[in-house]
């Protein structure tokens, strides 16, 4: 089960990554916390970072390295103009998405 | 003051076609969100060599978003196209008008002549009946057999160049560039025969575009990629439709039917 | 064209310095053959030649073979069927001499002959014949193993024909014979003529036909721009 939680995390995972920057940027570590926060588990660096360098490329975030206030220069992320129009758009697919997917479970699952 | 596992990523990176500063940079900023987490690399990522494909293929270039393509001028054309060897037919009646810009896949199951149509695309073969129409400049990576077991990747590169009349530093240049963009790192002593069977498919679609054809031919090409060079694969197809070039790809696997202007479905033809 | 004549012919020549154990074949047999033979000078010239010229069209049969599908794309992005023949011919022709200038050294100092001149001309012209012999026989037997049977099957015949006789005529390399006769024997001028007739014409022949079939084989079809 736990496997197929992981398949779709991965599916997901760069639309979860801009909607936590939404209300401002953060630094890897602080996503991956507030990841494992939110209820989805722990999200290994492996799979992280290359999506925040994919969400780089793209031009969804910038970066910049920022001394934080224990001491060490951070990497941290955050969304351009672009990124919250991306947001915005794949939030509301997702929406509409998820209604879908409810409707068909709705008989079967254990509310 | 790097470790050995930051070294090894930097260098199977490099592997991965990951040019060498952005690579070193790349290895440094891994190193230093491991220090800032106080976890070592290895247990924070992984091992280095599947890090390093996983990260390369994150930091290839994206195309900016394909909206309005003009679809340009005819490139290939097929009219009835019918091809008999001996007494049995193996195509009837294909046709296919596609310009650049357009993706066309040619779909079948195997010994329905999907090889033999791409082959009249390209000339090499002679239509029984039917007219055949194509563009002077065109590509074409046939199956088996298009790259040398002998020679180096960067003498085929050298070789196909001189077609059309590349020098040796420019073609090797070229060839070594749009590699990379498939996630490989040419060696400069490594004969084709020792490559993967992967690597050779790279090389073979490599090969159909060196010289920048208007039209790419070609015939399922990524027997023996993994999942993540097929998807780079059919990036690399949109790229190509994005620049304006006209693509033909003969396959039994579909990545995604929308994207693709042409679907050219053919079935064994029965005897006559 | 000449850029690409002569990139195939460069890469034809690392292609082939690459072959290891076909290249051993191609040197040392020419070598047994005229090492055996050494007692009887006009048999180990004779053997020695015609072991030379079996090897360089197996090695013209082997490069030719193996292109065929290269060169097939090659044509298609429109390179032309000549200028890949010629290239790869060059090349042979050029490893060739190269092997042919080695052996006449061999055969300088370890035979005693009196028109050491003759022995040059005769390992020149028989390499000259045996490159487009060999993409002769590529053409019409297109499988590396069968071709050099083929090509062993004419050397042996070579080896065994009475030279007198019409038959032996018709064979490739019966100019080598001739000329290796005039090198060694007291026979007079009409012989060296009458070989040189034959080698001529015999490389004239093959090739002209391999030129033709290669183009024929390699062309594509002509298709013209879509209106």
């Amino acid at each position: 089960m736990t496997n197929l939680r992981q398949q779709w995390l991965h599916g997901f995972l760069e639309m979860c990554l801009l909607s936590l920057l939404v209300d401002g940027p953060d630094y890897g570590l602080g996503l991956s916390e507030r990841l494992a926060a939110s209820g989805l588990g722990d999200v290994p660096g492996g799979t992280l970072y290359p999506s925040l360098l994919r969400l780089e490329k793209q031009g969804l975030v910038s970066v910049s390295w920022q001394h934080s206030t224990t001491g060490p220069r951070r990497k941290y992320y955050e969304l351009t103009e672009q990124g919250r129009r991306a947001v915005r758009e794949l939030a509301d697919s997702w929406a509409h998405f998820r209604s879908s997917v409810d409707t068909l479970t709705m008989g079967v699952r254990n509310d | 003051m790097t470790d050995s596992w930051t070294r090894s990523l930097a260098g199977h990176l490099i592997d991965c076609g990951v040019e060498p500063a952005e690579a070193q940079n790349m290895a440094a900023d891994a190193a230093a969100e491991a220090e800032i987490a106080g976890t070592a690399p290895e247990s924070l990522y992984g091992p280095a060599l599947a890090y390093a494909a996983t990260l390369a293929r994150a930091a290839r270039p994206v195309d900016g978003d394909p909206l309005d393509r003009a679809t340009g001028r005819v490139l290939l054309r097929l009219d009835g196209v019918s091809k008999r060897y001996r007494r049995r037919w193996v195509l009837r009646d294909v046709s296919l008008t596609l310009r650049g810009g357009e993706v066309a896949a040619v779909v079948g199951a195997n010994g329905s002549g999907k090889s033999t149509l791409l082959s009249i695309c390209a000339g090499a073969t002679r239509a029984t009946r039917g007219v055949v129409q194509r563009t002077r400049r065109v590509g074409f990576a046939p199956q088996q057999h298009g790259v040398s077991a002998w020679l180096t990747a960067n003498e085929h590169f050298e070789l196909f160049g001189a077609v059309e009349g590349m020098n040796r530093s420019r073609a090797t240049t070229v060839g070594t560039g749009l590699a990379r963009q498939l996630g490989w790192n040419p060696r400069p002593r490594q004969i084709a025969d020792q490559l993967s069977g992967g690597t050779q498919q790279k090389l073979n679609v490599v090969l159909s575009e060196l010289h920048r054809p208007d039209l790419i031919l070609l015939d399922e090409p990524y027997q023996g990629f993994d999942q993540e060079s097929y998807v780079d694969f059919w990036d690399q197809v949109y790229a190509w439709r994005d620049a304006g070039a006209a693509v033909l790809v003969v396959t039994h696997l579909l990545h995604d039917l929308q994207r693709i202007d042409h679907v050219l479905e053919l079935s064994p033809v029965d005897d006559a | 064209m000449r850029l690409l004549i002569r990139t195939v012919a460069l890469t034809s020549l690392k292609e082939l310095s690459r072959r290891r154990v076909a290249l051993l074949f191609v040197f040392l047999l020419p070598l047994a053959f005229f090492v055996l033979r050494i007692e009887v000078h006009w048999q180990a010239l004779r053997f020695l030649a015609i072991g030379v010229g079996w090897a360089i069209a197996t090695l013209a049969l082997f490069s030719h073979v193996a292109s065929r599908r290269i060169d097939s794309r090659l044509a298609v992005m429109g390179a032309s069927p000549s200028a890949l023949f010629l290239g790869r011919q060059l090349a042979l022709v050029t490893l060739g001499l190269i092997t042919a200038g080695a052996y006449f050294v061999v055969a300088a100092v370890s035979l005693d002959v009196p028109r050491l001149a003759a022995v040059a001309l005769l390992l020149a012209t028989t390499v000259l014949i045996a490159a487009p012999l060999g993409a002769l026989v590529s053409m019409l037997i297109p499988r590396e193993l069968e071709g050099a049977l083929a090509l062993l099957a004419i050397m042996a015949m070579q080896l065994l024909a009475d030279p007198a006789s019409t038959a032996a005529r018709l064979l490739p390399f019966w100019s080598t014979r001739e000329l290796s006769s005039y090198a060694i024997e007291p026979v007079g001028v009409e012989v060296l003529h009458s070989g040189l007739l034959h080698a001529a014409v015999t490389l004239a022949v093959a090739f002209a036909l391999a030129w033709v079939v290669s183009v024929l084989r390699i062309r594509t079809v002509k298709l013209v721009e879509p209106t």
